[in-house]
């Protein structure tokens, strides 16, 4: 495979796995452009419920400083649409009908959210209720912000990742909040019941209603205001409906052109699409079986498509995805896939304290895990789940027990007590007093970190009586 | 006060000791030096037994040649040994040119000796090889601050600013270890109502001082200061006015942290992300003045092949909160050895010349060959780096000789078997040492040399304080110092121009190489430091420069007075963990040991516990090993045999071995970061065996 020179690669799509691809091209010399249909910069999609709580600066969203694309070698178009793939004469067709020539295609086209079916949602004129919110682009982020400071409640459609992380920062922001969930439970697509359950516990306790195994089916304009009436007969008088039940692939482009699409964009261990020229990255591709909607793995999928563009070998293997919830006061970690994954189960439910922590393990070796309510341990689970550790028998038990309380020290005689000096507690017992200490053994006199202890040995001396001789 | 003032043999804080000789001066008797601004009468174990060699029946004190024929070391006069080096050194240059004479130096050598080993190298031998173990102390945060600051002095400023900032922060240093009188700095801070925060996947006794501890995996402390950079800039914590008018890039360093959300932090460093979010908060309250914080980075965040990368990124951190160059603020690099600071700045560097010039820019070339009295064409170019050089020993194109002083680098390189085949294979290996060390014991050659106390020179400790060692006890009769090692093979080899052996005439000398260049001793003598309160700081230019004490209060040393933000990326260690090797191997030092303890295993009056293998009771339970009893570690370079010591203080999933005996470098990786040739001492993959 020749490196590709004129017209290069074309990435269709600007979010983070496209910039990221596009800067892995971009340092190896091949030439690439970005056609992106928003017409914001390309920016941090993580960092959306952070900048919508305000813990944030919203000038940090940038991938990039803005000038640098064109320095970088990366011919950014923002504000472009594409509307059609043409495999034939390699082209892509822009919505203006303008042609862009391509020698590699990447489908970068992320995820688009997916609109509940509720009533009264989209007006008649086709365009969303005007208090009804998406909460997937930084402009839905920015319509939202502007909307917070007149408004007083808000109902989150959605109790996912997503729905929790924008609950918490509306009512971070002040707002009365209220989230509406049709399964079960919470997180329903990451973890069980009971962690469901632990979760919204904690929300309430927070000020935040929840209602699980309810729909929102009408939203109606009443006297009052905005109602949102639920299936369940309730009706939550609302300023504010934000919507963040879930996404799918963007694949109608990949579709339309007769590319392989199942779920997602199929794409092999090369991030090759059924067309050999055409490939996909991030959220829009489907490979091995699995979509994954993380930036981790599009960015992994990135580098790796870097490489190959440029005449590398390297393969995508799959991802081992870990999901945490980035909401102030809720305390979420998802390991793999806790609800379909097969092993042993080592659990530990404390509904006293409301943590729920849960490891699966196969061969020694965690393969998914639920951490909700205590985190204490998430860096070291998360970094044995990744490396694929293997861990002996008593370990998974031991991870999720807390330390042993440190038995109370006593100081044998023999104990060194300054490690500066080399002085025992018996040679500090055998002083009258600090000063002598000092003088006699120099404990204390070297990094002083052993005060306190020559401090204690020397209050619990046995008194002598004054006088008295040694 | 009765007896002769100076300062330990050890570490780069260089306690003040008073010696006193005892019983025809065959001891001698430390006291602290009460008064002293660095130590304030504090010793640890090491510098109260200091004055454990004088007289010891290890100490060499003839010269020693090989005989070829049995193999054996037989004692020599100086003459036959220093002509059976000049032969040496003529025949291999004769057959393999100028460069197949190398020369490796330390880090605990005075100023003078590292000066004079610099233009011995270059003069005497005409050689580009020559570098020292400095490279395997804290050359990362010296290429680091060269980078950003547009200077290299370890500290800044005095190390006792730190006790009036509002946080510091420690990125893996375990001073109350390695410094024990440093630690009541932190003490002290926190008493001021500072915080301390140290960042070490050990609880060490350092650690066990902080009010703050966190634990990264080894080899992520790059990933923890990208997160907290971009915790600050989330916060609209960074200080634009400072960054407007003392720096440039930070727009592109910001997009690199932008990339580094506490969650993404958490899943690399191990570090959860709340307690990333919590430095930065506490961070964040000192940007712009409102507060005053300090970094400070050590060989935990330094040994690494991205060490200097590690550097900078907390160096961006310090320079967004606008740190550097306000009161009680900044970044600072805790240097490790004696004169690690000095010894880098004179010359024995393969890439520089004295006063921290460079070896390729013909304006320093000309300076200096004008002081030594040469051409400047006749001055080599840059050499290898310590270990590079030392890999090169004996191949093709690599030197066939060398000579070696004050370094044992049998057991203080990495990749140690190597380096012990690579001496193997030398036609001449010249040792200068005070007893047989390890590297010694190969050794051609062995030349008995002087030891602190038997000698006088400068020292320049970890905050630029050039400190005056002064002789209180005459060598034992058949030691010479290195100075007179050097002079008498330079005589030997017909060097141009005078190879004095007193080293305030060589530290005059070193003064005028220096002036102009960045580290500047021009203003310094023997006489102004021993008459001085406790140490002049340099820049010193002229002799009525009161020295430098704090440097970057109005620019910094770019010749656009500018800091420099630098975009780092995280790759992590060299080499990752894997099924073959699930452990993380980290090494450090113990209290009561130095470096490779080739000095502090003689002194009887310090603990001798022998290596050992630390590792936290769930990763020894899924072993099976148990304390005190032995385990095996291995890496693909080597296996060593200790004893367990299982503590809950380490991450569970990493083990340290301490690098004062022979074994954990055997262990070590010899990946070299590309900027400051720094080995990865500090994390490898390991395999633990009971």
């Amino acid at each position: 495979m020749s490196p590709a020179t004129d017209p290069g690669v074309v990435v269709v799509g600007a979010g983070m796995a496209a910039v990221r691809l596009a800067e892995g091209l971009a340092a190896r010399g091949t030439a690439v452009t970005l056609l992106g249909d928003e017409d914001a910069p390309p920016y941090n999609r993580i960092l959306l419920s952070a900048v919508l709580e305000s813990a944030c600066d919203p000038s940090l969203l940038d991938l990039r400083p803005r000038g640098s694309y064109a320095d970088a070698g990366i011919d950014l178009r923002p504000g472009v649409r594409v509307v059609e793939i043409d495999r034939d004469a390699r082209e892509v067709v822009l919505a203006d009908t303008a042609r862009v020539p391509y020698d590699r295609l990447v489908l970068a086209t992320g995820a688009i959210p997916t609109l509940p079916p509720v009533r009264g949602l989209v007006r008649p004129d086709g365009t969303l209720h005007p208090r009804v919110h998406p909460f997937r682009s930084v402009a839905d982020c920015r319509r939202l912000d502007a909307a917070v400071p007149t408004a007083r409640r808000a109902v989150v459609v959605g109790g996912g990742l997503l729905g929790l992380q924008v609950a918490r920062a509306l009512a971070v922001r002040g707002l009365a909040v209220e989230v509406v969930e049709g399964g079960e439970h919470l997180l329903r697509s990451h973890v069980e019941a009971p962690a469901g359950a632990i979760l919204a516990r904690d929300l309430r306790r927070l000020g935040t209603e929840v209602y699980t195994g309810a729909r929102a089916t009408r939203l109606v304009e009443g006297p009052d205001g905005t109602t949102l009436v639920l299936d369940n007969g309730a009706a939550l008088a609302t300023d504010l409906v934000v919507l963040t039940a879930g996404g799918r692939p963007a694949t109608a482009l990949a579709r339309r052109a007769g590319l392989e699409v199942r779920r997602g964009v199929v794409v092999d261990e090369g991030l090759t699409t059924s067309d050999p020229r055409v490939h996909a990255i991030g959220d829009c591709a489907q490979h091995d079986g699995v979509t994954t909607g993380f930036v981790p793995p599009a960015w992994e999928q990135a580098a790796v498509l870097a490489d190959r563009l440029a005449g590398g070998d390297l393969t995508y293997d799959g991802h081992r995805p870990v999901a945490r919830l980035r909401a102030t006061d809720l305390d979420v970690a998802v390991l793999g896939d806790p609800l379909t994954a097969v092993g042993d189960v080592v659990e530990v439910t404390n509904p006293v304290v409301g943590s729920h922590r849960r490891l699966v393990v196969r061969d020694g070796r965690i393969v998914a895990a639920t951490l909700v309510g205590d985190l204490s341990r998430v860096g070291l689970i998360t970094g044995h789940y990744d490396r694929g550790t293997v861990l002996g028998p008593a370990e998974p038990a031991a991870l999720l027990a807390g330390d042993r309380p440190a038995a109370p020290r006593v100081l044998g005689d023999d104990a060194e007590v300054c490690t500066c000096a080399g002085v025992t507690a018996g040679a500090v017992r055998a002083c009258r007093s600090l000063e002598d200490v000092r003088s006699t053994t120099r404990a204390t006199t070297g990094c002083g970190g052993c005060a306190d202890d020559v401090r204690a040995l020397l209050a619990s001396r046995p008194l002598t009586p004054s006088g008295g001789t040694r | 006060m009765s007896g002769t003032t100076t300062h330990c043999p050890y570490c780069s804080l260089q306690c003040g000791m008073v010696l006193t000789p005892g019983r025809g001066g065959r001891t001698l008797e430390v006291t602290p030096w009460e008064g002293h601004p660095v130590s304030e009468g504090g010793l640890c174990r090491k510098g109260w037994t200091a004055a454990g060699l004088r007289g010891h029946r290890e100490r060499l004190t003839t010269p020693l040649l090989r005989d070829r024929a049995s193999g054996e070391l037989r004692a020599v006069s100086w003459d036959e040994a220093l002509d059976r080096v000049a032969d040496g050194v003529r025949a291999v240059q004769a057959a393999h040119g100028p460069d197949g004479v190398a020369v490796f130096g330390g880090g605990g050598l005075t100023n003078e000796k590292a000066y004079q080993l610099g233009r011995f190298a270059r003069v005497a031998l005409g050689t580009s090889q020559v570098d020292y173990n400095g490279r395997w102390c804290m050359s990362s945060a010296a290429s680091a601050s060269n980078t950003a600051f547009g200077i290299d002095r370890g500290l800044p400023f005095p190390l006792a600013d730190v006790e009036r900032a509002d946080v510091l922060v420690l990125v893996g240093s375990n001073l109350a270890e390695t410094m024990p009188p440093a630690a009541r700095h932190l003490d002290r801070c926190r008493a001021n109502g500072g915080t301390v925060v140290v960042v070490d996947p050990r609880r060490t006794a350092t650690a066990e001082r902080a009010d703050v501890h966190l634990q990264p995996v080894p080899g992520t402390d790059l990933a923890l200061a990208l997160g907290v950079l971009h915790e600050i800039d989330a916060r609209g914590a960074v200080d634009t006015a400072y960054v407007a008018a003392r720096t440039t890039g930070w727009e592109q360093a910001r997009a690199a942290a932008s990339g580094w959300w506490p969650e993404r932090v958490e899943r690399v460093t191990g570090v959860a992300a709340d307690e990333v979010r919590a430095l930065a908060d506490l961070l964040a309250g000192c940007s712009a003045g409102r507060g005053s914080a300090v970094v400070l980075t050590a060989r935990g965040a330094e040994q690494h092949a991205q060490g200097t990368a590690t550097v900078l990124a907390w160096i961006d951190v310090a320079l967004a909160l606008g740190l550097p160059g306000r009161p009680h603020s900044g970044y600072g690099c805790l240097t490790g050895q004696g004169n690690g600071q000095g010894g880098r700045e004179h010359g024995q560097k393969a890439d520089q010349l004295p006063g921290y010039r460079m070896i390729d820019d013909p304006a320093a070339r000309a300076h200096v060959a004008a002081v030594w009295g040469v051409a400047p064409r006749s001055l080599p170019g840059p050499g290898r780096s310590a270990y590079e050089l030392l890999e090169a020993l004996g191949t093709d194109g690599g030197p066939r000789a060398l000579l070696v002083h004050g370094s044992n680098v049998v057991v203080s390189a990495p990749h140690a078997t190597h380096v012990a085949e690579r001496l193997e294979s030398l036609d001449l290996l010249v040792v200068c040492d005070l007893v047989m060390s390890e590297t010694a014991a190969l050794a051609d050659v062995v030349l008995p040399v002087t030891q602190w106390a038997e000698e006088a020179g400068t020292m320049t400790n970890l905050e630029g304080r050039v400190l005056l060692r002064q002789r209180a006890v005459a060598p034992p009769d058949g030691v010479r110092s290195d100075l007179e090692v050097m002079a008498g093979l330079a005589q030997r080899l017909d060097a141009p121009g005078e190879w004095s052996t007193d080293p305030a005439v060589v530290f005059a000398e070193l003064g005028r190489a220096s002036a102009g260049g960045r580290a500047d001793y021009a203003g310094l003598s023997h006489e102004r430091i021993a008459a001085s309160d406790g140490g002049l700081f340099w820049p010193c230019p002229d002799a009525g420069h009161p020295g430098t004490p704090r440097l970057f209060g109005e620019r910094f040393a770019h010749p656009d007075g500018r800091a420099r933000f630098v975009v780092v990326e995280h790759r992590g260690p060299a080499e990752p963990v894997d099924a073959a090797y699930p452990v993380h191997l980290t090494t450090g030092r113990v209290l009561a040991q130095y470096q490779s303890g080739a000095q502090t295993r003689r002194v009887r009056d310090l603990p001798d516990t022998g290596p050992f293998v630390e590792l936290h009771p769930m990763l020894a339970d899924r072993l099976g090993a148990h304390d005190g009893e032995p385990v095996v570690v291995t890496t693909r370079r080597g296996e060593l045999k200790a004893p367990a010591r299982v503590t809950s203080t380490i991450r569970p999933d990493t083990v340290f071995v301490p690098f004062h005996w022979v074994g954990a470098n055997r262990l070590t990786n010899d990946a070299l970061d590309p900027a400051s040739r720094m080995p990865e001492f500090k994390v490898c993959a390991a395999a633990v065996r009971a």
